[in-house]
C-alpha cells in the first residue's frame, strides 16, 4: 500500500500529457456523450455509479494519505445526504446552497471525529469508525421529524429549472466525480499533499519539517469526510431517495470493497471501477438477494490475492525475460 | 415521586441490572477473548469472528430440528464446532501468505469472510428469524434480593470453566508458551525454531471454539437471526478495544465492564442510542487509555 503511492498522479514535464491522464479525458468524453446513446434506466445506474466512485475516492483517500482503513465512512456520506435531503424537502432549497453546506459539514465532522480519535491508528481507529457507522442509523431513526425515520426523504428540487430529472441527475453526479478526481490529482503535487503522504511514512521527519502527526490526522480526516459527504450528497440527488438503509455498517464495508476492487487507486478510471463494482453487482443479482454478500466477500478475497500474487507473478515472468536474452 | 424515592428506585434497581450485566459481559468477554487470541500472535483483527459464530448457531440449529439433519443437541453443537474449526482452517489457509506481509490487508481479507459467512447463513437458512434454546434446568432462586436463574449459573460456569481452562493453557502447557513467545517477539521465536503458522492456526481454531460457546450462550436470551450473533460480537470488539487489544486479562475485564455499563445505560437512559453510547464509550476509554485499561498494571502477563 505505501511503496506504490510515489508513483501515481506525477506529471513528467517532458513528455507533456502522461497516458494516464489521457485516458482520464478520453472517459470523461465517452460519458458526457452516453446519455445520447443508453436508455434512460442506464442514465439513472451510471449516475449512481458516479456517486459510489466518489465514495470509494474517499475511502482510499484516507488509505492512501492516512494509512489507515475505515468501516465507517457511511456515517459521513450520511450526513450529507441528509443535508440535501432536509433542506430539500423542508426549505425547497437545491443542490447549488446544499451541495457545500453538506461538504462543510462533512469536513466539520471529519476534524470532530478526528480530534478525539487523534491518537489511534490500525486497529483501534478501524473498530472505532465501525461504532461511528453503527450509531448512524439509529440517530437517524431516532431523528424522525427531521430525517423522515425509516421511510426517508424524497430529492426533488432541480438544479436548473426546465431541463429534465434524468439528465440533471446524470450530469451533476459526472460533474462532482470530475472535481473531487482534479482535486485529488491537485492535492497530491501540492506542499500539503507531500506534507501529509510524508507524515504517514515518515512520522519523525514530518515532526522536523513541522507537520505534525495530529495535524496530518486531522486534516486527512477532514478532507476524507468532505469527500465522503459528497459522496452522500450526490448519491442523494442522483438516487433521488435518502433512507438509513442506505447508510449502515455493511454500505462502509462495501465502500472499502469498492475501493480494494480499484487497488485505493485515486484517478478518474479506478474510482470508477470501484463505484461500478458497487453500482453493478445488486443490480445484477437483485434478484437473489442473498448471493450479494456471498460475490461482494468473494471480490474483496479475490482482489487482495490477486494484489498479492501479481506483483510476484510478475516478477517471476521479469526474470525469465532476462534470461531469455 | 420526590427525589429521595426516586433515588431509592433507582439504587433497589441497581443491584440486579449489574449482576445481568456481569452475566452478559462474561459472554462478550468470551468473544472478545477470541479476537484478542488472534490478534495477540498473528496482529489479524477478525472482523469475521462474528459472523462466523452466528453461521455455526444457525448449524446447530439446523442440525438439532430436523432443518437439515435430526440430531440430539450434543451431536449437534459437536458437528458445528468440527464445521468451525474447518472453517477457522480455511480462512487461515486463504489468508496465511498476506498475514506475513501485511495485516492492514489480511484484516479487510477477513471482512470478506464474513460477508461470505453472512451470505451462506442466508443462503442455507434464509432471513427468518430462529429460537434456539439450552438445554439447562430451568428455575431460579432469590439471593440477597438477587433473582439468580439457571441460565445464569450456566452462563457463569461455563464462562468460568472455558476461560479459566484457557488461561491454564497458555500459561501451563508447551502450546501457551509458544503462543506468547510469538506474540512477544515473532522473530526470535522463529529462529529458536517455533512454527509460527501452526500456533497462529492454534490461535484461530481456540477463537472459533469461543465464538460458537458465546454465541449459544447469548442466542437463549434473545432469538436467532442473521444478525444476532454478528451485533453481539460488536459489543465484544469493544471490549476488546477497552481492555487493550492485546491483553487477554483486559478483553475479560473489558467484557464485563461493557455488559454493565450498556446495562445500566439501557435501563436509566435508553434503549435506542445503545450504539450510540458504545461508540462514546470507546472514543472516551481510548482517550483515557490509548493503549487499554491494563496497560501499566498487566505489562508482562499474558
Amino acid at each position: 500500500m505505501s511503496d506504490r503511492t510515489a508513483s501515481i498522479g506525477l506529471r513528467n514535464p517532458v513528455q507533456g500529457i502522461a497516458p494516464a491522464e489521457m485516458l482520464g479525458y478520453a472517459v470523461i468524453a465517452v460519458l458526457v456523450c452516453l446519455p445520447w446513446f443508453v436508455g434512460g434506466s442506464w442514465v439513472f445506474a451510471l449516475g449512481v455509479c458516479f456517486a459510489n466512485a466518489i465514495g470509494v475516492l474517499s475511502v482510499s483517500m484516507l488509505v492512501r494519505y492516512g494509512g489507515e482503513v475505515s468501516i465507517g465512512h457511511a456515517f459521513f456520506a450520511a450526513i450529507g445526504a441528509y443535508c440535501v435531503a432536509i433542506l430539500d424537502t423542508r426549505y425547497g432549497l437545491s443542490l447549488p446552497v446544499s451541495l457545500p453546506l453538506a461538504v462543510v459539514l462533512g469536513v466539520a465532522s471529519g476534524v470532530l471525529f478526528a480530534w478525539p480519535s487523534r491518537r489511534l491508528s490500525g486497529i483501534y481507529l478501524a473498530v472505532s469508525t465501525m461504532a461511528l457507522a453503527l450509531a448512524m442509523p439509529e440517530l437517524i431513526n431516532n431523528l424522525d421529524s427531521l430525517t423522515g425515520g425509516y421511510e426517508g426523504l424524497y430529492v426533488s428540487q432541480p438544479v436548473l429549472p426546465g431541463v429534465s430529472m434524468s439528465y440533471q441527475r446524470y450530469y451533476i453526479a459526472l460533474l462532482a466525480l470530475v472535481a473531487v478526481t482534479y482535486a485529488l490529482a491537485r492535492l497530491r503535487q501540492s506542499r500539503q499533499g507531500l506534507a501529509l503522504l510524508l507524515a504517514k511514512s515518515h512520522p519523525a521527519a514530518a515532526d522536523a519539517f513541522g507537520t505534525s502527526r495530529v495535524w496530518a490526522r486531522v486534516s486527512v480526516m477532514g478532507i476524507s469526510g468532505g469527500i465522503a459527504a459528497l459522496y452522500g450528497a450526490v448519491l442523494g440527488f442522483a438516487g433521488s431517495t435518502v433512507s438509513p438503509s442506505g447508510f449502515t455498517l455493511w454500505s462502509s464495508i462495501f465502500l472499502l470493497v469498492g475501493s480494494v476492487v480499484g487497488f485505493y487507486g485515486l484517478t478518474l478510471p479506478r474510482a470508477l471501477v470501484g463505484g461500478a463494482f458497487l453500482t453493478l453487482v445488486p443490480q445484477l443479482l437483485s434478484a437473489s438477494g442473498a448471493w450479494i454478500p456471498v460475490l461482494y466477500g468473494l471480490a474483496l478475497l479475490g482482489m487482495i490475492l490477486i494484489g498479492h500474487y501479481l506483483p510476484r507473478i510478475r516478477e517471476i515472468a521479469g526474470h525469465r525475460k532476462e534470461a531469455a536474452r | 415521586m420526590s427525589l429521595p424515592d426516586v433515588l431509592a428506585t433507582a439504587a433497589r434497581d441497581l443491584f440486579p441490572l449489574i449482576w445481568s450485566g456481569m452475566i452478559t459481559g462474561c459472554l462478550y468477554a468470551l468473544g472478545a477473548l477470541g479476537l484478542v487470541m488472534i490478534f495477540k500472535c498473528s496482529r489479524v483483527v477478525n472482523f469475521s469472528h462474528g459472523n462466523v459464530a452466528g453461521f455455526a448457531a444457525f448449524l446447530i440449529y439446523g442440525f438439532s430440528s430436523g432443518v437439515l439433519l435430526e440430531l440430539s443437541w450434543g451431536a449437534a453443537v459437536l458437528l458445528a464446532v468440527v464445521a468451525v474449526i474447518a472453517i477457522a482452517f480455511l480462512t487461515y489457509a486463504i489468508i496465511s501468505p498476506l498475514v506475513f506481509e501485511n495485516d492492514l490487508t489480511a484484516t479487510i481479507a477477513t471482512l470478506g469472510v464474513g460477508l461470505i459467512a453472512q451470505g451462506a447463513t442466508l443462503l442455507i437458512f434464509g432471513a427468518d428469524i430462529v429460537g434456539l434454546d439450552l438445554p439447562v434446568p430451568r428455575f431460579s432462586l432469590s439471593v440477597l434480593g438477587l433473582l439468580v436463574t439457571g441460565y445464569d449459573l450456566t452462563v457463569l460456569a461455563v464462562a468460568v470453566v472455558t476461560i479459566g481452562a484457557l488461561f491454564f493453557v497458555i500459561d501451563h502447557t508447551k502450546l501457551g508458551i509458544a503462543f506468547r513467545a510469538i506474540s512477544d517477539n515473532p522473530f526470535a521465536a522463529e529462529v529458536c525454531g517455533l512454527n509460527l503458522r501452526s500456533v497462529h492456526l492454534f490461535a484461530w481454531i481456540v477463537a472459533a471454539v469461543l465464538g460458537v460457546v458465546g454465541a449459544l450462550l447469548i442466542v437463549p436470551t434473545t432469538f436467532l437471526s442473521v444478525t444476532t450473533v454478528a451485533a453481539f460480537m460488536l459489543q465484544a470488539f469493544a471490549a476488546a478495544v477497552i481492555g487493550g487489544f492485546a491483553s487477554l486479562p483486559g478483553s475479560l475485564i473489558g467484557g464485563i465492564l461493557i455488559g454493565i455499563l450498556m446495562n445500566l445505560f439501557t435501563f436509566y437512559v435508553s434503549p435506542e442510542f445503545s450504539s450510540t453510547f458504545l461508540l462514546g464509550i470507546i472514543l472516551v476509554a481510548l482517550n483515557i487509555f490509548p493503549n487499554g485499561i491494563l496497560e501499566r498494571v498487566g505489562g508482562s502477563r499474558v
